[in-house]
Formats: C-alpha cells, sequence, structure tokens
C-alpha cells in the first residue's frame, strides 16, 4: 500500500476557463501528505490555500492535474463517488464548527454515519465525543457549549468515521487564545496516535504547531519545509495560566 | 443512507419553525378537511335523497293527467286534464299483469275546520289500496275500507301534522271536521312519514274516500294521478309499457294519433336520475375543495424554497461529511412528504370534526366517505411530494464549497 495518503500532481485550478480574465486560484502545484503527517499550509487570504485544500478535500475538482487519495485516482470520480470518498475517508473541520442548531452533540457527531454503511451509530458516535474529552457532553445542544467544546465536537464528527486523513481549516479562527490552545493540544494529540492532519492557516503562530509548514502565495507552493520545533499546546497553556488550564485539563 | 436517522433530524428543523410549518401545512389542512366535509355534505344529501325514493318505493308509478313538464326542478302540469278516470284505476289493477296493485288520487288544498281551529291542508282523495301503493301505514283506529268508498262515506284519516294543528295532541277519532262546508268522521290516524322529495310535508294531508271526494268535496268526475306499484322491481318497465298501452287505448289516441294525455312516473329512473345528479354534484364540490389542496401545495413549495435558503449552510456541511446529491434530494423529497402527510393527517381530523359540527349544527345529513378521506389523505401526500421534488433538487444542485460558506 502506498505510503503517501495524498499525491497530487500538477494541480490547477483556473477560474472562469476560456473567458476573458482567467484566474488561476491553484496553479501547478505538486504536493503529497504522508500517512501520520501533520502538515499545515499556511498563506494569506486570497492565496489559494482554501482552494487547494477543497480540492484535496474532494470538496472540488482541480481543472487538471491527478490527485490520488489513499492511492485512487480522485480527480475523475463522479460527484456521487467523491462524495463517498469524502464520507469514507476525509474528515473536516470548519472554523466556524458548521454544527447543526437544535441538534445535540451525539446527533451532530453522528451525522456522517448516517450516509455510511455504518450500524451501531450512536456507540461509535459516543466513542469520538469521548477521544475529544467531551463524554458527559453527549446530550447538549451547541447552544449550551463554549466555542472550544463545539469545536471540538466539530473534530469528534470528522473522526467518527475513522478516515485516512483530518482537513481543519482555520479551525481557531473563532476561537480565544485559551480555547484555540485546547484544540492545537487536541490535534497533537491525534496526530501522536497516527492520525493525519492537514491544518489550514493564515496565522503563523498556530501554523507553528505542525510538523511541516507549506507555504502558498499565488496559487503556488513557495516552500515547503519540515517545522524542527513545533510548539507544544500543552506546554503553551501551562504557561499561559498554569492552575486554571491545569484544573480544567486534568 | 440512514433515511430514519436523517428523518429525525430533519424533523428537528421543521419543529424548529413551528410557526411556519404550521402556515405551510394551513393549506392542505384547509385543503383536506374541504374535501371530507363537502363530500360528506353532498353524500348525506345525496342519502337523504335517495332515501326519500326507497322509501316510497322503487317500484312505484305514478300516472299523472296531462304532460307533466319540470321546470326549474318541480312538476307542473299545465292546464287541466280531464281524462283520467275511476275507470282507468280499475282497468290498470285488472289488466296488466307486471301491476300489483293501483290507487287513484285527486288532491287539493282545502281549509278543514275542528271547532274555531282551521287549518289549510292537503285533501287526498283516494282508496284503501292507496297504504300499500304508497307505504302509508295508520297509526291509530282504521284506514276506510272499498265498503266505504263504494257507500261514499264522510270518513276522513288524518296526517300527524293535521292531527298537531287542530287537536293539540288529543285523540281525534271519533271528532267530527268540516272540509269545506262538509263535515267527516275521523276513523284513522296515519304514521308520520316527513318530508317528500320536493320538501313537502307528507304528515300534513288528509285521506278520504275517492268517491266521497269526487262527489262531495271536488265536485269532478275525473282523478289527477293513478299510482300503482308493480309485481317488482324488475316488472317497472314492463309496467310502463303496459299501463301506456292501456291507456292509450282506453283514451282512444291510438286512431286520433294523438300524444299521451297522461305522464308516468318511474321512480327507479327517478332514483338512477338522482344519483347521477347527486354524484355530479358531489364530484364538483370535490374538484373545488381539491384546488384548494393545490394552494395549499404551492405553501409547502414555498416553504421548503425559504428552508433549502435558509439551511443552506446544512446542505454544505452534509455534502461535506459525505451526503451525495441524491441523499439531498431524497431527504427535502421526504420532508415535503411530511408535510403533506401532516397536513393530511390534521385535515381528517377537522374535516371529520367539521362535518360532525354540520351534523349537530344544521339539520343536513351528512354521511362521512371513507373514499374521500382516504382520497384526499393520498392527494394532499402526492401534493407534498410534487412541490418537494423541486425545493429538494435546487438543494441537491448546489455546490458544497459555497453552501459551507454561507452562513
Amino acid at each position: 500500500m502506498n505510503n503517501n495518503v495524498i499525491q497530487g500532481t500538477n494541480l490547477a485550478k483556473i477560474y472562469n476557463k476560456g473567458g476573458g480574465g482567467e484566474v488561476g486560484a491553484v496553479q501547478n502545484v505538486s504536493v503529497e501528505i504522508r500517512r501520520g503527517e501533520y502538515a499545515a499550509i499556511m498563506g494569506a487570504s486570497g492565496s489559494g490555500k482554501s482552494t487547494l485544500m477543497n480540492i484535496l478535500g474532494c470538496l472540488d475538482k482541480p481543472t487538471s492535474g491527478s490527485l490520488k487519495l489513499d492511492g485512487i485516482e480522485v480527480s475523475t470520480l463522479t460527484d456521487e463517488e467523491l462524495a463517498r470518498v469524502r464520507n469514507k475517508k476525509i474528515g473536516f473541520v470548519f472554523q466556524s464548527f458548521n454544527l447543526l442548531a437544535r441538534t445535540n452533540a451525539l446527533e451532530n457527531v453522528e451525522l456522517p454515519l448516517i450516509y455510511s454503511d455504518k450500524t451501531d451509530i450512536s456507540r461509535l458516535a459516543r466513542h469520538a465525543l469521548e477521544s475529544v474529552g467531551l463524554a458527559d457532553r453527549v446530550h447538549h445542544n451547541p447552544s449550551e457549549l463554549s466555542g472550544g467544546q463545539q469545536q471540538r465536537v466539530a473534530i469528534a464528527r470528522a473522526l467518527v468515521t475513522d478516515p485516512e486523513i483530518i482537513f481543519a481549516d482555520e479551525p481557531t479562527g473563532n476561537l480565544d487564545s485559551k480555547s484555540s490552545l485546547e484544540i492545537m493540544a487536541l490535534f497533537q494529540q491525534l496526530n501522536e496516535k497516527g492520525r493525519t492532519i492537514v491544518l489550514v492557516t493564515h496565522e503563523p503562530d498556530i501554523a507553528q504547531h505542525a510538523r511541516r509548514i507549506i507555504q502558498i502565495a499565488d496559487g503556488r507552493i513557495v516552500s515547503d519545509e519540515v517545522n524542527p520545533n513545533p510548539r507544544v499546546a500543552e506546554q503553551e497553556m501551562s504557561a499561559l495560566l498554569p492552575k486554571e488550564v491545569a484544573h480544567e485539563n486534568r | 443512507m440512514n433515511i430514519a436517522r436523517s428523518i429525525r433530524i430533519s424533523r428537528k428543523q421543521l419543529a424548529a419553525h413551528k410557526l411556519r410549518t404550521a402556515l405551510a401545512l394551513t393549506g392542505i389542512v384547509i385543503g383536506v378537511s374541504a374535501v371530507i366535509i363537502m363530500v360528506a355534505i353532498g353524500n348525506g344529501a345525496q342519502q337523504e335523497v335517495l332515501s326519500k325514493i326507497e322509501a316510497m318505493g322503487t317500484d312505484l308509478l305514478i300516472v299523472n293527467a296531462g304532460q307533466v313538464q319540470k321546470s326549474a326542478g318541480r312538476q307542473q302540469i299545465r292546464g287541466t286534464v280531464t281524462t283520467l278516470a275511476l275507470a282507468d284505476v280499475e282497468a290498470i289493477a285488472r289488466e296488466c299483469s307486471a301491476v300489483k296493485v293501483a290507487a287513484p288520487v285527486q288532491s287539493k288544498k282545502i281549509q278543514v275546520k275542528y271547532g274555531n281551529l282551521s287549518t289549510n291542508t292537503t285533501v287526498v282523495g283516494t282508496t284503501t289500496e292507496f297504504q300499500e301503493v304508497r307505504n302509508f301505514r295508520i297509526a291509530a283506529g282504521a284506514f276506510f275500507t272499498d265498503d266505504e268508498n263504494l257507500a261514499s262515506r264522510r270518513a276522513a284519516v288524518l296526517g300527524q301534522s293535521v292531527v298537531n294543528n287542530l287537536f293539540e295532541g288529543r285523540n281525534p277519532i271519533g271528532e267530527t271536521i268540516r272540509v269545506g262546508r262538509v263535515p267527516f268522521e275521523i276513523i284513522g290516524v296515519m304514521e308520520s312519514k316527513g318530508v317528500d322529495l320536493n320538501g313537502a310535508d307528507q304528515d300534513d294531508q288528509i285521506f278520504i274516500p275517492i268517491r266521497t271526494a269526487l262527489r262531495r268535496v271536488f265536485n269532478v268526475s275525473y282523478i289527477g294521478a293513478i299510482n300503482i306499484r308493480a309485481t317488482n322491481t324488475q316488472a317497472m318497465r314492463q309496467a310502463v309499457a303496459q299501463v301506456s298501452e292501456l291507456l292509450r287505448d282506453r283514451h282512444r289516441l291510438n286512431k286520433q294519433q294523438k300524444p299521451d294525455d297522461f305522464t308516468i312516473q318511474n321512480q327507479a329512473d327517478l332514483l338512477v336520475a338522482q344519483r347521477e345528479t347527486t354524484n355530479t354534484f358531489t364530484m364538483l364540490i370535490g374538484s373545488i375543495a381539491s384546488i384548494s389542496l393545490l394552494v395549499g401545495g404551492i405553501g409547502i413549495l414555498a416553504i421548503m424554497l425559504i428552508a433549502i435558503r435558509e439551511r443552506t449552510n446544512e446542505i454544505g456541511l452534509r455534502m461535506a461529511v459525505g451526503a451525495s446529491r441524491k441523499d439531498i434530494m431524497t431527504q427535502f423529497v421526504i420532508e415535503a412528504s411530511i408535510l403533506g402527510v401532516g397536513g393530511g393527517l390534521v385535515g381528517i381530523f377537522l374535516g371529520v370534526l367539521g362535518a360532525v359540527v354540520v351534523r349537530f349544527g344544521t339539520s343536513w345529513a351528512v354521511t362521512i366517505s371513507p373514499n374521500s378521506v382516504a382520497l384526499a389523505f393520498g392527494f394532499s401526500l402526492l401534493v407534498g411530494l410534487f412541490f418537494g421534488v423541486y425545493p429538494a433538487r435546487r438543494a441537491s444542485l448546489l455546490d458544497p464549497i459555497e453552501a459551507l460558506r454561507s452562513e
């Protein structure tokens, strides 16, 4: 089996193709994400990082180029097939959490399983919530949870199908610094357990938590380096508010 | 896709906007209940009419003197025809094999007095056979016999309304009333029959022997009508033919090639005609009510379009976590159908309730037809499905990225 979860070759996304003002949101990008990696895609807004993430996450199709996900060529799949791929192999975490209102944490986490062929939906969803430390919030609605807790529910939802890779699009963008660190700590824990994670962000401080940093500008990769000294979110939390955070994290 | 779970989540979204969902359902609810109530009223009217015709007997023929013309639904006899005679009745009873029994009828509204009370009532001259022909039964005392008729006795049998008007509940038997100026002894009281097809009170009549009536009360030698009972319902057409032939012969119409000077009214035909009329009527009001179901469907359409705009983000999310376009389509079609079915159920409840209220609030006969309930319900489900497809398709064609970006 291929060790690359993602292998993108010469990927391009061109809007307004054939029209007067062609816009190359992503141009000739080749990128590989290996199993167990924790990579950050960094770039200013408009740099094409979100478009790249959408392509890598099978939400969007590249205009040209080849994309292999877990060894399977996905750039030529139909919409229906892409939906299956997203369901089985990909988990998403969004900036604005995107939880269903008036629907409790458990049911929110169950949502991807509804579209899968899994049967023990409730048990899997409960397990995913436990793994993000929300075992006691199972029946709470999003409005009854803090921002950090809501994002953890969203992470549980991304984990519940046991995907090959998790894409997190500005996951801390709507959170205060303390909650941000909690979420980054959670990603680091998950990565240590072997989960492949791609973090998309424009904040260098957040990107520094990843073990590899890919810089994007004007739709091209401008640098792709291993981060020699990733920041460790748990240490930062202790430094920030030693007693309180220690207590909360137990 | 696990449809049951998906519906559970959908239901929460619908329940979250209770007022809006209720408004969306109003059209369907009104449509379904209108269909049920309207058809129930139509059916009730039909059954009432039919039961009246059947109460008179479907093997009843009425021969009227002269050409009966129907205008505005009412029967009218043009002019006075004097050719129908008592001898015709006897000939019909004697010679027509398909006729079981025949009774002459000559009637007129006349003032009837008892003491210082008086009432205008229909005085019917007939024979004892009238009871059998028209299913009239005596409640107290006795009907007059053939002998009493032949003797031109001044005996009268009263309908219930006349008893109420003149005797105010006292026993009238043995008392004397004046019909016009002629005194009659009351020998019996009829059972109550209610109103007839044309709405006339059948209890507001008094019956006297035909000979007495012709000679002492009406002072004529002809009769207005003959009521005939055929041997059975199947023999109706034969009876009509026989009676018609006999009367044409007796009135010498064939030789002079004249049109009939009588009209034969056939209850069986009347029954069929009435049934057709009321069926048409019921279908008409039913289809008018169905239009409101259609309007209700447009309500569902509007609400689904609004819901989809509002839930664009949810749709994007569902797509991101693996819902295919087909899954999204299915979900919204099911949601629209739930609206249709929900509206249908509430409509059935209100329709049945409404029909019961009409039943007890008015004097109308109301019969709830299970067919109309099933039809209205099925139609509301169909309307939900039909008007759900377009919004659902729009939802399924959303771009997941743009949908996720929307607030």
